[in-house]
């Protein structure tokens, strides 16, 4: 017994880092997890005491940029909307009471935000009290941006698409060839598109939408065009880059979707697993 | 005289704060944001007990993990810093490694500056092993640990010089 305690106070420093070690690879393999523990709450927040302030500052000095972005939005919402193209009415926060569409939107403000890291995850202003529940698509102005993966009572975060563990659903415009869009690192302006069968014509410049297989985003949403793509030796699948629309190392503003048949679809998926 | 232990953590709070919110939104060359909090571990006396330190370490780490939604990663690059930092104080500053004050007097400058940057880079490639965690992203690892290394070990160099005691 004696000469196990004269171990362990020997090589306590080497002990003491294999536990910390260890806890520190816990967090992170389970990390989908670890944002369900009950650690959930208080880290969302102190990262949202934190970088709120910060982010009323910054948006403070950003005002005149922000005005003249929004300007250009709305105008091409009202030109969109005069040709009777109704794909989401954003800007509203009444679209929450419109039965005849299946999903629904609110806007919200990026107060973090990450592009630089392997995982990157962002932070927005609204929480549960807002409605927001995990699993909801966020996009921006002109593309998807993220699903929300973790909520409390005034802030959500969102698991963004630069992110080497998600996948999205994406398809081509103007035809019904589905792939797997994802993010392999490097920079915030490119994802890899596969899936995609070489029988199918794929030229540079083409539009990538959203493919709506899941619950997270309708159909249709932008995500960027194809900027280059390989023919690999042995045949089979395309390997497509594809040049994202929105910039996400300079969000703000975004919106929450919310799918109103969610409920019912994940009921579904669960009685048929 | 303010105890070791309070201007420590008044100065590991501070630094926390600057990280996330300064250095973290750097993005030189659109993904290198220097680490200027492993200053901490660099400044952190040599001569104190290494069990107190790594624990020391490892809550920094966590701190930032939860802030920065980093899961893991930054706490495991603090916790090995403070376990090796005895290896590398003694192969960088020599034997009188473990004087308190060492870090800044009583050694060369080519060794101060060779202990500054095994810190930082051993840091830096744990966090980025971690935060990568597969090596069929071997080229991005090793390129972000060289460039943020020595980001990081430029802006520490520029803090000691403002913390080093005047003679």
């Amino acid at each position: 017994m004696q000469w196990i305690l004269n171990a362990i106070i020997r090589y306590k420093n080497l002990l003491l880092y294999l536990f910390c070690t260890f806890l520190s690879l816990y967090f992170s393999s389970v990390q989908s997890s670890f944002h369900q523990n009950q650690l959930k709450q208080s880290s969302l927040f102190l990262a949202g005491i934190i970088y709120q302030p910060y982010d009323q500052l910054k948006s403070y000095f950003d005002l005149v940029d922000e005005n003249q972005r929004l300007i250009k939005e709305n105008n091409s919402l009202r030109t969109l909307l005069l040709e009777k193209f109704d794909p989401l009415e954003l800007n509203n926060n009444e679209t929450r009471n419109q039965t005849d569409l299946n999903y629904w939107s609110l806007p919200a403000k990026i107060i973090r935000n990450s592009f630089n890291k392997s995982r990157n995850v962002l932070l927005i202003d609204k929480g549960e009290k807002e409605g927001v529940m995990d699993e909801m698509g966020v996009i921006g102005p002109k593309g998807i941006i993220g699903i929300i993966n973790q909520t409390s009572r005034n802030f959500a975060s969102v698991l963004s698409i630069l992110n080497l563990d998600l996948k999205i659903n994406a398809k081509f415009k103007g035809s019904n060839v589905f792939g797997s869009l994802h993010w392999v690192g490097g920079g915030p302006i490119e994802m890899q598109l596969e899936d995609i069968s070489i029988i199918n014509p794929v030229k540079v410049g083409d539009t990538i939408l959203t493919g709506g297989m899941s619950s997270y985003f309708p159909e249709g949403i932008p995500i960027g065009s194809v900027s280059s793509f390989t023919l690999p030796k042995n045949g089979g699948y395309y390997q497509i880059k594809v040049k994202l629309f929105t910039n996400m190392t300079d969000l703000n503003d975004v919106y929450v979707i919310g799918n109103k048949n969610r409920e019912e679809i994940k009921t579904l998926l669960k009685s048929k697993q | 005289m303010i105890p070791y232990y309070t201007r420590f953590s008044l100065l590991a709070l501070f630094l926390i704060l600057v990280q996330v919110l300064i250095f973290d939104h750097i993005n030189l060359f659109g993904f290198s944001n220097p680490m200027v909090y492993v200053l901490l571990m660099i400044i952190y006396r040599l001569d104190l007990d290494q069990f107190g330190f790594i624990i020391i370490a490892f809550i920094i780490g966590f701190m930032l993990d939860l802030i920065s939604h980093t899961a893991g990663a930054n706490s495991l690059a603090c916790v090995s810093i403070a376990f090796a930092r005895p290896l590398v104080s003694r192969f960088a500053l020599g034997t009188n490694y473990d004087q308190s004050n060492a870090i800044f007097t009583n050694t060369l400058l080519s060794n101060r500056l060779l202990y500054y940057y095994l810190m930082v880079m051993i840091h830096q490639l744990f966090y980025t092993l971690m935060a990568y965690f597969t090596l069929e992203h071997m080229v991005t690892i090793v390129l972000h640990t060289v460039v943020n290394s020595l980001f990081s070990w430029l802006i520490i160099l520029a803090c000691i010089s403002l913390l080093k005691p005047k003679k």
